[in-house]
């Protein structure tokens, strides 16, 4: 069983399904802990891009393709909504 | 130009537009032998493309890809190794409105996603991913003549290179302040596989020739017709559509302003 | 299969360089740069770009004046030098003008136009009547404006394949010739500056900030160019000669290259094999070398592989830019200007090479090995294209 989404991850959940169009996936049902990337979601650079696009306008957090903190920043749903919660103005 | 015609064989044929989405549904429809149908289908579901490039696929991507996989599946011809010729007058009209809207709004936040589909050749693209086919594609565009003009580089290769040759036309819907400049409506997509020479899955042959002429305008061969494929920007593709329905048929295509492409169909 | 060998009789193309065959020669030649700090976007971006001077004061013909835009005039300003009209008017009236074809290569064509459309909207309400014409908006805006202001009425088309697309079409034009639709071609491939493709590519996250070094360690992406050129094609004439083509897919991302560089390797051979050369007889090769961190590490590992340290290879794209739907050619009449000089051009702003690169790839110009040149050109959607050319009709 997947764990449960705090409200933060709820919210990111459905930013990443409508930004990337993830057509047949519930926002709710996105396991806050499984990979976002190759395996998990299986969104790849692009969807990336788009996602930065996205919380970048969303959350005035800005995130860049070079950034070598990447694969960590994006690891799960959990890790991208702490990480955006870290950098967000209130 | 002159001399003897030369030949193509079709041994594959799809069709797709919203009022006819597919070419068993739109063949006998096209030939006079039956109604259309009632209904309209929004746009195709290619169940070719790969999760990650079919939620990521305009309707200009989807449309091409559905009838390029029909058409490779009629003439029973595995489409990895199929070279193709993609012709499209306006490419995707949707994705040319946001680019040139979100110019004015907020240019620091393009779409990637939808710069990617931006690119005239995003169908042809697409199709290779999902296919896995490492022979080349083409992707033409020649305003009103693009059906005439990319069909007769279609049989220019099949001539030329002495093998099958996929060609895929296709055509979207112009919305927004796009509208007002160019005119399109709904969705259009057509595709065949020619081959060189008869094989098992040949339907027709096709004897082509190109001629200097100021050729007429391809309409249908019934208002009836005409109207299932009206307003779009491919449909000029409908008169030899018609004539592959009926099996027989002498078409004159436009393949420029003093250029047709004549075919007769056998 | 060997193809039909083509005689290139007359070239023309302009870049940010300068306008005309003899101002990219003399650039490359100086070691003299035409990249500028970003003064195109009505906002702001940081990037360099190729940049054409005196675009806005150009005027084109009476006969295109319905399509006129920033991409027809670099077409028209392109197809006034070098004699190239002059080439054009003599190959007309000796086949007659329905047997020159007519085969140009584009990305942007004309939408910097419809993007001035949807300016005046937003500011007036209106269009303009200049912008008004639908065939301003599709691609074939370019084939249609030089099919006007040339006076061609045989087999046209514009082929729009992103940074394959200017290549291509010298391969379409063997099959038309040797097809006996035509028996000459006019070729060509003009790409414009325009907003919409710069911030596009900007959202990619690909654009350098500074000028584009390609194949050096520190590359940080591309820079965005404008060019146009255009070329006459015979079955007969003095050299130098298209001996031959290779075109394949990629078939793995529309906008990252095959990481085994599958579909190049295929299109490296098929040029090779149609030209009857081997690696080893190529004396330079142009490279798409865009100064991305895929492309250029997949090139130039693909290069090492398959060619001999004799092969001199680099990338021009520091010189010019990235011209996108124009570069396959602007890249191609590099080739044929380094045959004519016996000089292959080096690489500009790279200073340290990245390590993927061989012994081939290098930053001085030098003299050729052998007199036979390859063009790379690798697209957007892994579309490839590779040219091979030579100073003789026949290796």
């Amino acid at each position: 069983m997947a764990a449960p989404q705090t409200l933060a991850e709820q919210a990111l959940a459905e930013l990443i399904v409508a930004a990337v169009n993830l057509q047949d996936v519930d926002p709710r049902a996105i396991d806050p802990e499984a990979p976002l990337f190759n395996e998990g979601l299986g969104l790849d650079s692009i969807d990336a891009l788009e996602l930065a696009l996205e919380i970048s306008k969303r959350y005035g957090v800005q995130l860049r393709a070079d950034d070598a903190e990447n694969h960590r920043v994006f690891a799960s749903l959990r890790a991208l909504s702490a990480f955006i919660e870290s950098r967000r103005e209130t | 130009m002159s001399g003897p015609d030369a030949i193509a064989c079709v041994d594959g044929v799809a069709f797709w537009s919203p009022r006819l989405p597919g070419w068993d549904t739109a063949s006998p429809v096209l030939a006079g032998a039956v109604e259309a149908p009632a209904g309209a289908v929004r746009r195709p579901a290619p169940a070719l493309l790969p999760p990650t490039e079919r939620r990521r696929a305009p309707d200009a991507v989807a449309l091409a890809i559905e009838v390029a996989a029909r058409a490779c599946e009629s003439a029973a011809m595995p489409p990895a190794e199929l070279a193709s010729v993609f012709a499209t007058t306006h490419g995707d009209l949707a994705i040319t409105d946001y680019m040139c809207a979100n110019l004015l709004d907020a240019p620091l936040h393009t779409s990637p996603t939808r710069f990617h589909n931006s690119v005239h050749n995003a169908a042809a693209g697409y199709w290779c991913i999902a296919v896995g086919c490492h022979a080349p594609y083409t992707t033409v565009s020649v305003a009103g003549y693009s059906f005439g003009a990319g069909l007769l580089e279609a049989l220019t290769q099949v001539a030329t290179s002495a093998k099958p040759v996929l060609f895929v036309a296709y055509d979207t819907e112009a919305s927004g302040p796009l509208a007002s400049l160019v005119s399109s409506s709904g969705l259009v997509g057509a595709a065949l596989v020619l081959a060189p020479r008869r094989g098992g899955a040949t339907v027709a042959d096709l004897h082509w020739s190109v001629s200097r002429e100021k050729p007429p305008r391809a309409t249908g061969s019934s208002q009836r017709n005409a109207n299932l494929v009206s307003g779009n920007a491919m449909a000029s593709c409908l008169p030899l559509f018609e004539a592959l329905a009926l099996r027989r048929g002498g078409v004159t295509l436009p393949a420029g302003p003093s250029l047709a492409l004549r075919l007769e169909i056998r | 299969m060997r193809t039909l060998p083509l005689a290139v009789s007359a070239v023309t193309v302009t870049s940010a360089l300068g306008a005309g065959i003899a101002a990219q020669v003399e650039a490359l030649r100086e070691r003299r740069g035409g990249l500028r700090c970003n003064d195109f976007t009505a906002s702001p971006l940081d990037t360099w770009i190729g940049r054409v001077a005196g675009l806005e004061d150009v005027s084109v013909p009476e006969a295109g004046a319905r399509l006129d835009s920033r991409n027809n005039r670099l077409a028209w300003l392109a197809l006034r030098q070098d004699g190239f009209l002059d080439a054009v008017a003599e190959a007309r009236a000796r086949y007659g003008r329905e047997r020159v074809a007519l085969l140009v290569g584009t990305s942007t064509a004309s939408i910097g136009a419809t993007e001035e459309a949807y300016r005046a909207l937003a500011a007036t309400g209106t269009v303009p009547a200049s912008l008004k014409d639908p065939v301003l908006h599709v691609a074939h805006s370019l084939g249609c404006f030089v099919q006007d202001v040339l006076g061609l009425e045989g087999v046209c088309t514009t082929v729009a394949t992103a940074c394959s697309s200017s290549a291509k079409v010298f391969a379409q034009a063997e099959r038309v010739i040797r097809a006996g639709l035509a028996d000459a071609a006019v070729v060509g491939g003009v790409d414009s500056l325009c907003g919409s493709v710069l911030f596009g590519f900007n959202s990619l996250e690909l654009v350098a900030r500074e000028p584009c070094r390609p194949f050096d360690v520190a590359r940080s992406g591309i820079s965005v160019g404008e060019a146009g050129g255009f070329a006459l094609l015979e079955r007969d004439g003095s050299g130098p000669w298209l001996l031959g083509s290779g075109e394949s897919s990629d078939a793995h991302h529309m906008s990252s290259p095959h990481p085994e560089g599958l579909g190049a390797r295929l299109a490296l051979r098929d040029a090779l094999a149609t030209a009857g050369l081997e690696a080893a007889d190529v004396g330079y090769i142009n490279l798409h070398g865009t100064a991305s961190a895929r492309n250029d590490e997949v090139e130039a590992s693909v290069v090492a592989g398959m060619f001999p340290a004799s092969t001199q290879a680099g990338s021009t794209k520091g010189w010019t830019g990235h011209t996108l739907g124009a570069a396959g050619f602007l890249e191609a009449s590099i080739c044929l200007a380094a045959l004519e000089c016996d000089r292959a051009p080096g690489m500009l702003n790279t200073t340290a090479l990245d390590a993927a690169c061989g012994p081939q790839i290098r930053v001085d110009a030098a003299p050729m090995s052998r007199p036979f040149v390859l063009s790379n050109s690798f697209g957007f959607g892994g579309s490839n294209c590779v040219l091979a050319f030579g100073a003789e009709r026949r290796p």
